[in-house]
């Protein structure tokens, strides 16, 4: 894209360079001039001009003009503290006040409030209203995590637009008229919707606060401390308020690179968790008896020293990851070494995947031509990539083709959207390769037709389609068919289960590859680590940040193998895991941790300490340096600094990266110092550089061998009824956004936390005689769960899904690590 | 009977309730012959100049040159429309309604010339819920007339088409704002819209669209048959053509009389409409609508009745309603009447007019209660001051124009209902005594 003319202009007096066109208030601002405003929020889209606190005056146009809204030309000469200016700035702050109820010594927002800002720096400073002030009811909840005060509320609307153009659930509206007109919801229900805290922190008075930190602090007694969140791999920069060494709240710290402006509710309310009744508070032995730092680490070393030894990392930042692997292979002399639920791609593929030409960043997306989604749905994955992803279709005018086993959220917005049965991923991948060369009427000629007229195309994809036997290949047959790597602003993007999945893999958290991707010898992966452990090849299991009874597919089989191995845990709660560990050590949290993660796009951010530890937790690093020091490793690490030297240094393409590099924003490796040493195809080894990858079999032999995909046929004929009578349907899992201990240990949230739901097309639900809301069994094998039927439309026949992660009925049970069938039958209900 | 001192021209034959069919209209005042000699003889430019070189000053309220107007939108392929402004709402105003009802194919003539000259392929006529008869009459002219082949696919044989729907309004004062009136077509709630870009660029359904008034659009079909020198005929130079005035308020005649525009205002109020009621005498009004700063008698009177005589009076002309108060009617009172309407019609959307008129309302209402002062006077005035030109759309100067001449000319009055605790005369409310109207319709 061309860059933007410069011109320049002159307000208030001085001279400033700006963009053509670009809007008056933010070309000011870039001249230091400040403009006070109230409903314009760039975030949100288009200006509307409605508050009209931005009016300046325009030299050669009569009336004042909103700045928020008015491009800016070349000689252009601005007033913005004048006479007329001035009155008319001091106008429209007594006319907000009118019916505003002063109420600031009671006001959450008291002390940080740019309404009070505004009229102390262009109000009139003294009222001249004494008439009645409108009244509502006050406070009421609007949602139960956000309550609404409409008397404060000075109608910018902020909170609307966010609702119907930004998160597009388009439940919050403008009621009634003139200065009776109030936000809220039809019918007054409920405003629930995965984003909606986003709503607290727009709101430019104290309308909308969070009953999570109600009364709870106030501006002067608090500390803002950036941080990311690491609770999903979207890993959104936040901002921990911090009062008395304590999470209160968690704020956006907007960066366009990562988050674009905005959380989701998990991450801006999922803090109170830390203080979970459930939390590990300190070291604890068999039992959950608590024990001394000293007793801990030496029972560990126990455990450890001189037998046959795994990991498996999960929750870990760069350096945890890359100190686990080192106890591992160099104190331990083990190669059995993962950071993946279930299988994954081997190094070469991998390798191949990390290529910078390759890979696409979060920003390409809000310039993209075309998107595609395949195998992921961001909302319960990653959830920012969701609202991006609206944002390039709303406001880009990019097109979405979506390639998923589950509807996904965004398929109401998309150009094509595709199912292909579970593990059915290479098989679509081949597909619309061929589709794209040109082939015949296909599933996959929908996608490819929005794919290939697009200049920019951003691929967005679960890592899941990696468990698929020859998913990494069917992948780089698509970027080699799109000529991905041939394009500007174009690539890959993961969406991976762990939420520092990327970090873990650079650290070295790989069965068969070292730091930086290096080729070391092969141990066993996850699946067969498990085995091992179960079947006694392997003695222990050291788990760091990992719950597999509850995240990882056949929880059967892992609780087989966690009892009949000695099992070292360093958990953050007490979780099904946790209590069959000989040790427990806890973690810290994503806002006591001090750490650097990798995001999926190649960014290193970092991870700051905002919030006290609870006195018995101790730093994962120091304490990961400790148990490598009882096992005979010293590894010069004695600090986070020191950590991330020795990560840096291991780490070809993070060498000579300094935290001062990283600072607030993050920086990608791809454009750091040392990019050139990033991993290539050629040092792959068995993976050479053309496009089609290692081990694979030809394209066309993989399509028709395995044609796993659906449309709006019926369900092949395998998949089907059975000759037993019964149905048998092929099984999808996902793992919902609020599944897991985020919503049960947090008392505000635990009106999220999802039962089980089975979700059926209509077709197999009359085939089964079940509707919504009946209580039925899955069973699989031998295991069996229960969930509650809910019909949905666009799931197709023959398939059928239920969600990963929750309390009761996990679909874990049911897995085994590739595509299943279930059976299904339905529960009478016993009336109590 | 008309008048004689009427000039009808878009009332000609008003009166006979066969010019509602579309064989009346024909018969009567040769109704379509206008438009099919566009459609098959003229060219696009040909009717946007001859339209232009009319004069034609939009009825609606602007006064913005409606063949300027329609020059505005951009050439090329793409879906264009056009929407007629039938959202009569203002108070005093009454002429679009009196206009659909008598000579509804005139309208749609007007509609089928007009999208000519815009190009338009859809047109809508957006009309107040309140206008149940006029949108049914409207309905079933336009049912003719797709039937006779002036509406639909391939009008009259020229490969030319245009849809058109009569849509009725959910009765909101703000949707004849020609951007609130797109939004609420839409589907939205009608709020204005911030301009640039204005409809002509991009308007509904992000289409350039072209917006008129009723009366402006009922004027297109004898522009195009006799040609701009012959309406220029009518009128002043600035303000060509004639007028339907909308007269009511304390006058003996209140109703709708068509004039050439410039005629003398006391020929209006006291010659067809009557003058006030016996004993009485002017003391202002409304020269267009409730919107317009009031002209005292003194001021007003006198004025010729157009665009730019009542601008250079420091009003307006606006939609050409007048609204006469005669010496028994209270000026706080129809100062507070005129902010309520505001008040209670404003969107809410942008601050100077969503709290000015609440504030100026509860102002009001104390000063008529006797509770204020006269400082509260100068607040008021000053309130007004600080609406006009600060909002979003002229809802908000529509009541700080007419509420702040009000204050300014007659604040004697003001400090008299002040000075007597509220102890106004009972008899001068607003509302006219019953029994003196339908003059008209």
């Amino acid at each position: 894209m061309s860059e933007p003319r410069e011109i320049s202009l002159t307000i208030d007096g001085r001279e400033i360079v700006a963009y053509e066109g670009e809007l008056l208030h933010d070309a000011a601002r870039k001249g230091d001039v400040e403009i006070p405003v109230f409903c314009y929020e760039p975030k949100l889209g288009d200006p509307v001009g409605a508050c009209r606190m931005c009016l300046v005056e325009i030299e050669g146009i009569p009336k004042l003009q909103t700045s928020c809204s008015t491009p800016v030309r070349e000689g252009m000469v601005v007033h913005t503290r004048t006479d007329q200016v001035k009155e008319a700035q001091s106008a429209v702050v007594e006319f907000l006040l009118v019916n505003h109820p002063l109420d600031c010594p009671v006001c959450d927002k008291g002390g940080e409030c740019p309404l009070q800002d505004i009229s102390m720096g262009w109000g009139p400073g003294k009222s001249r209203v004494i008439d009645e002030k409108r009244h509502f009811q006050k406070p009421i909840e609007l949602s139960p995590l956000i309550g609404i005060d409409r008397e404060r509320c000075i109608l910018c609307y902020r909170c609307v637009r966010f609702s119907q153009e930004v998160s597009e659930d388009a439940e919050l509206q403008l009621l009634e008229r003139g200065d009776r007109t109030f936000v809220g919801t039809f019918d007054d229900r409920p405003y629930i919707a995965p984003f909606h805290g986003n709503i607290t922190e727009l709101c430019p008075v104290g309308a909308l606060t969070s009953y999570t930190y109600r009364f709870r602090a106030r501006p002067w007694d608090i500390e803002q401390a950036g941080s990311v969140c690491t609770l999903c791999p979207s890993q959104c920069n936040v901002s921990f308020t911090v009062r008395d060494e304590r999470v209160k709240r968690v704020l956006g710290r907007d960066n366009a690179e990562v988050d674009d402006g905005w959380l989701c509710d998990r991450g801006r309310y999922g803090f109170e968790m830390f203080e979970s009744d459930r939390r590990v508070e300190g070291p604890q032995l068999r039992g959950g008896a608590a024990t001394g730092w000293e007793t801990a680490i030496e029972r560990a070393a126990e455990v450890l020293r001189g037998r046959r030894v795994a990991a498996i990392v999960g929750d870990a930042s760069n350096e945890e990851a890359f100190l686990a692997q080192r106890i591992l292979r160099d104190a331990l002399g083990s190669a059995d070494l993962d950071s993946r639920p279930s299988r994954g791609a081997d190094r070469a593929s991998l390798v191949r995947l990390a290529e910078p030409a390759l890979g696409a960043k979060v920003r390409d997306i809000d310039d993209a031509d075309a998107i595609l989604l395949l195998g992921t749905d961001p909302l319960h994955s990653s959830p920012i990539l969701d609202l991006r992803i609206r944002k390039a279709i709303r406001r880009g005018g990019a097109k979405l083709a979506v390639a998923t086993e589950r509807p996904t959220a965004l398929d109401g917005g998309a150009a094509a959207a595709v199912r292909y049965l579970p593990g059915g991923a290479t098989g679509f991948l081949f597909g619309l390769a061929a589709a794209l060369r040109g082939g015949g009427e296909s599933p996959e000629s929908a996608v490819a037709e929005v794919l290939g007229g697009a200049e920019r195309v951003v691929v967005v994809w679960g890592d899941r389609v990696l468990r698929e036997e020859n998913g990494a290949g069917a992948l780089l047959d698509l970027v080699a068919t799109l000529k991905l790597v041939e394009r500007d602003d174009s690539g890959l993007l993961e969406v991976p289960d762990f939420a520092n999945a990327r970090g873990l893999r650079e650290a070295g958290c790989l069965p068969d590859a070292g730091p930086g991707l290096a080729e070391v010898a092969a141990g066993r992966p996850t699946e067969q680590i498990r085995a091992a452990l179960e079947s006694g090849e392997l003695d222990a299991v050291l788990l760091f940040g990992v719950d597999p009874l509850r995240d990882f597919p056949d929880t059967a089989a892992w609780d087989a193998a966690l009892t009949a191995a000695d099992v070292v845990s360093f958990s953050m709660f007490e979780t099904a895991t946790a209590a069959k560990a000989d040790v427990v050590l806890p973690l810290e949290t994503h806002a006591e941790k001090d750490g650097t993660v990798t995001h999926p796009d190649g960014r290193l951010q970092r991870v700051r300490p905002s919030a006290t530890r609870p006195a018995a937790v101790r730093s994962n690093v120091r304490v990961l340096t400790e148990l490598a020091a009882a096992l005979g490793l010293d590894t010069g690490i004695t600090s986070q600094p020191s950590a991330f030297a020795a990560l840096t240094t291991a780490v070809p393409f993070y060498n000579g990266i300094e935290d001062s590099d990283i600072g607030g924003r993050g920086l990608r490796w791809q454009e750091g110092p040392s990019a050139a040493n990033a991993p290539a195809a050629g040092a792959a080894g068995a993976g050479s550089a053309d496009a089609t990858p290692r081990s694979s079999s030809s394209p066309s032999e993989i399509g028709s061998a395995a044609p796993r995909r659906v449309s709006d046929e019926p369900a092949p004929a395998a998949l089907s009824g059975t000759d037993a009578g019964g149905l048998e349907l092929a099984l999808g899992t996902y793992r919902d956004l609020w599944a897991g201990p985020l919503t049960e240990l947090n008392a505000p949230l635990k009106f999220l936390a999802p039962r089980q739901k089975l979700e059926l097309s209509l077709g197999d639900a009359e085939k089964l005689q079940v509707k919504t809301g009946d209580a039925v069994s899955v069973s699989q094998n031998g295991s069996s769960v229960e969930a509650e039927v809910q019909i949905k439309e666009r799931v197709p026949a023959g398939v059928c899904f239920l969600s990963e992660g929750v309390a009761e009925g996990n679909a874990n049970a049911l897995l085994n690590g590739g595509p299943v069938s279930v059976e299904i039958s339905k529960l009478e209900r016993v009336e109590a | 009977m008309a008048d004689p001192r009427e000039t009808r021209v878009l009332l000609d034959q008003a009166e006979d309730p066969a010019l509602r069919t579309l064989e009346g209209y024909k018969r009567l005042v040769g109704g379509y012959s206008s438009m099919e000699n566009a459609y098959r003889t003229m060219e696009q430019d040909e009717v946007l100049s001859e339209l232009e070189d009319s004069g034609l000053r939009g009825r609606g309220g602007a006064g913005f040159s409606m063949g300027k107007k329609a020059s505005f939108l951009p050439r090329g392929e793409m879906q264009k429309y056009l929407c007629c402004n039938a959202d009569e709402s203002e108070p005093g105003a009454f002429k679009d309604r009196e206009l659909m009802q008598r000579n509804p194919h005139q309208l749609i003539e007007g509609i089928a010339i007009a999208a000519l000259a815009a190009d338009a392929g859809h047109a809508f006529i957006f009309i107040r819920g309140e206008y149940n008869d006029q949108a049914n009459i409207l309905d079933r002219a336009v049912a003719e007339a797709y039937e006779a082949g002036y509406l639909g696919t391939n009008i009259l044989g020229t490969h030319r088409d245009l849809e058109l729907v009569v849509h009725r309004g959910a009765g909101a004062y703000i949707c004849g704002e020609e951007t609130a009136l797109l939004d609420a077509l839409e589907g939205k709630r009608g709020n204005p819209r911030l301009k640039p870009p204005f409809p002509a660029v991009q308007g509904l359904y992000g289409g350039p669209t072209l917006i008129n008034n009723v009366e402006t659009l009922s004027n297109v079909p004898r522009i195009v048959a006799r040609g701009a020198d012959w309406f220029r005929g009518f009128g002043t130079e600035q303000s060509p053509g004639t007028k339907v005035v909308s007269i009511s308020g304390r006058v003996r005649r209140p109703g709708n009389y068509e004039v050439e525009l410039g005629i003398s205002t006391r020929e209006l109020i006291y010659g067809l409409a009557g003058g006030p009621l016996p004993g009485r005498a002017v003391k202002a009004f409304f020269p267009g609508g409730s919107s317009s700063p009031v002209l005292t008698a003194a001021e007003g009177l006198d004025l010729p009745y157009s665009f730019e005589a009542m601008a250079e009076a420091g009003s307006m002309l606006g939609s050409g309603s007048i609204i006469v108060a005669d010496d028994r009617v209270s000026i706080p009172q129809l100062a507070l009447r005129t902010a309520r309407f505001y008040h209670h019609e404003s969107c809410g959307k942008c601050t100077p007019c969503r709290e000015g008129t609440n504030w100026t309302t509860k102002m009001l209402e104390r000063v008529v209660r006797g509770e204020a002062t006269p400082m509260d006077l100068d607040i008021i005035a000053s309130v007004q001051q600080n609406i006009i030109g600060h909002c979003l759309c002229v809802l908000g100067d529509s009541m700080a124009m007419p509420v702040g001449a009000m204050v300014r000319k007659f604040r004697a009055e003001f400090e008299e209902v002040i000075e007597t605790a509220g102890g106004v005369d009972p008899h001068t409310v607003v509302a006219p005594p019953p029994g003196i109207l339908g003059a008209t319709l």
